[in-house]
């Protein structure tokens, strides 16, 4: 479970991110972060990895209170954390296959166990003949499915995605999309996306950010402002 | 090892200014290490060479002299006491005045003086060793080069302390730069150093790759710049010879054990290849470790 309670998040220069937000996310519920530029999506995502803290407010993430000053669990807790990022973050010397694996290879995992993983995955996101393929010879789309097999793969159960669509055109934005469906209900996924048709045709929970603040959450809403 | 290379390959100039920085500091240190072991035990060999000479009266008997010199050698300050009999002392002015048969008809050995000639371990127990010898009976007159005894001590002094700075200087100097260029080398990967870091990765996961190439080019350099000392040492060891003439041999002390630097032998060879050796592995290792903390904060 992931809960937030009366996060705010200011910057040094006075502006704010996120403004008294509350809201709580079950285990394996798929969950769109809708709202404008700058209304506070990703630094709700920041949060949950831990690349931001929060100026007040309190964070529960499987039962750690992250923001606890005490807080020593950072790199077992991104470690069940999977994150996709608009521009992809695929390591550009490093194959398909290598790229995927470092998710596990971080943990520590036997070269066995990383080899059937990978494959694993690889067929999950379609992409299961090119293993060996460097990023520069794929499209956004197969990087994009790159970033995803890397999210998924191990016990990552937290999936965040931050705009994944944003860079892809509408026809691959869905193929990408049916990925997610797929584990839909195996993770906790939380997508932040513009992406209005997207949204309204997987009728999912929606939590509309405005200026920092929630201003919506539909249960099983569309993209609505 | 084949990860350093693909790293070393992807990042080719990068690379190659990390070596050649290292190469050139492991160099110059090298030889700056050689040449100051080389002034120093020249030094030490020197501080050894001033003298307090003790002249006895005439009719001093030999065993008051041998117990004052037995004193001085078990004080633990004096290197080696040379005892001159009055025979002696008349064959050596013989031997200086051969020339001259008036001055050699002047002189018996019953008017020269008994002496002993002290060699301190340290110039700077010499006065100490001269008032020592004021305060006993039967001398006659005791003598030492007071004003180059000083001059050397403050001349081995000053070269110590400036050897001291120049090395610290040049230490400091090169794991700046290293640091620098491998920051450049770093800064290409700190998204994939940020993205391993968001997905759990350890700073010593991170950090690995970098030092474990550090290591390697610093070792890597740490051999050329020995290959290449080891050459010259063998082409200017005729001159040194010649140079060096009558110094049979030159050593410093090393935790107590006395290394000896020339003639040149294995034992100082082995000694500067591993010295180098640990020293480019430090300042590779240390460079690294401080490049990389600038992208682990996240």
């Amino acid at each position: 479970m992931i809960a937030f309670d009366k996060v705010t998040k200011k910057f040094p220069l006075g502006n704010t991110a996120l403004n008294d937000v509350s809201f709580e996310i079950d285990d394996n519920q798929f969950v769109f972060l809708v709202g404008p530029s700058g209304a506070g999506k990703t630094s709700i995502l920041k949060m949950i990895t831990q690349e931001l803290k929060p100026t007040s407010g309190l964070i529960i993430i499987d039962d750690f209170d992250i923001t606890d000053k005490n807080f020593s669990q950072k790199i077992n807790l991104r470690r069940k954390i999977g994150i996709i990022f608009q521009d992809f973050k695929v390591l550009i010397d490093k194959n398909v296959f290598e790229n995927i694996a470092v998710s596990l290879k971080v943990i520590g995992a036997d070269y066995s166990l990383i080899k059937s993983e990978v494959k694993r995955v690889l067929e999950i996101v379609g992409l299961a003949k090119k293993g060996m393929v460097f990023p520069l010879q794929l499209s956004a789309g197969e990087l994009q499915r790159v970033a995803i097999a890397r999210a998924v793969i191990g016990d990552r159960n937290i999936i965040l995605a931050d705009e994944p669509t944003g860079n892809l055109d509408p026809k691959t934005s869905w193929d990408i999309m049916k990925i997610f469906k797929k584990l839909e209900g195996k993770r906790t996924i939380i997508i932040a996306t513009h992406n209005t048709d997207i949204v309204n045709s997987f009728q999912k929970r929606v939590l509309a950010l405005k200026e920092g603040t929630i201003i919506k959450d539909l249960r099983k809403g569309g993209y609505d402002l | 090892m084949n990860e350093i290379w693909t790293s070393i390959r992807r990042t080719p100039y990068q690379s190659l200014s990390a070596f050649l920085i290292l190469f050139f500091t492991l160099f110059l240190s090298l030889m700056l290490f050689v040449s100051l072991t080389f002034l120093y035990s020249t030094l030490s060999y020197l501080e050894t060479k001033p003298q307090v000479t003790v002249y006895f009266q005439n009719k001093t008997p030999e065993n008051q002299i041998f117990k004052v010199r037995d004193e001085l050698l078990s004080s633990g300050k004096v290197l080696n006491i040379k005892y001159i009999s009055k025979n002696e002392a008349f064959n050596i002015y013989k031997q200086l005045n051969k020339d001259n048969p008036l001055l050699l008809e002047m002189v018996s050995a019953d008017i020269l003086p008994p002496s002993l000639e002290i060699y301190a371990k340290k110039p700077v127990y010499l006065p100490e060793i001269a008032e020592y010898l004021k305060k006993q009976g039967d001398i006659d007159e005791v003598q030492y080069e007071k004003d180059i005894v000083d001059k050397l001590l403050v001349l081995t002094n000053t070269i110590r302390k400036i050897a001291l700075i120049f090395f610290s200087y040049l230490i400091l100097m090169s794991i700046v730069v290293l640091t620098t260029t491998i920051l450049f080398k770093i800064a290409l990967k700190e998204s994939e150093i940020i993205l391993l870091k968001l997905i759990g990765a350890t700073n010593f996961y991170i950090r690995k790759p970098y030092i474990i190439e550090s290591l390697f080019l610093g070792i890597a350099a740490s051999v050329l710049s020995f290959g290449i000392f080891s050459l010259l040492a063998l082409y200017f060891n005729p001159f040194l010879q010649s140079y060096l003439k009558g110094i049979s041999s030159l050593s410093v002390n090393v935790f107590n054990y006395q290394l000896i630097i020339w003639p040149f032998n294995y034992i100082f060879f082995t000694i500067v290849f591993i010295s180098t050796s640990i020293f480019g592995a430090i300042i590779a290792t240390v460079a690294s470790y401080i490049a990389t903390n600038k992208y682990l904060k996240v």
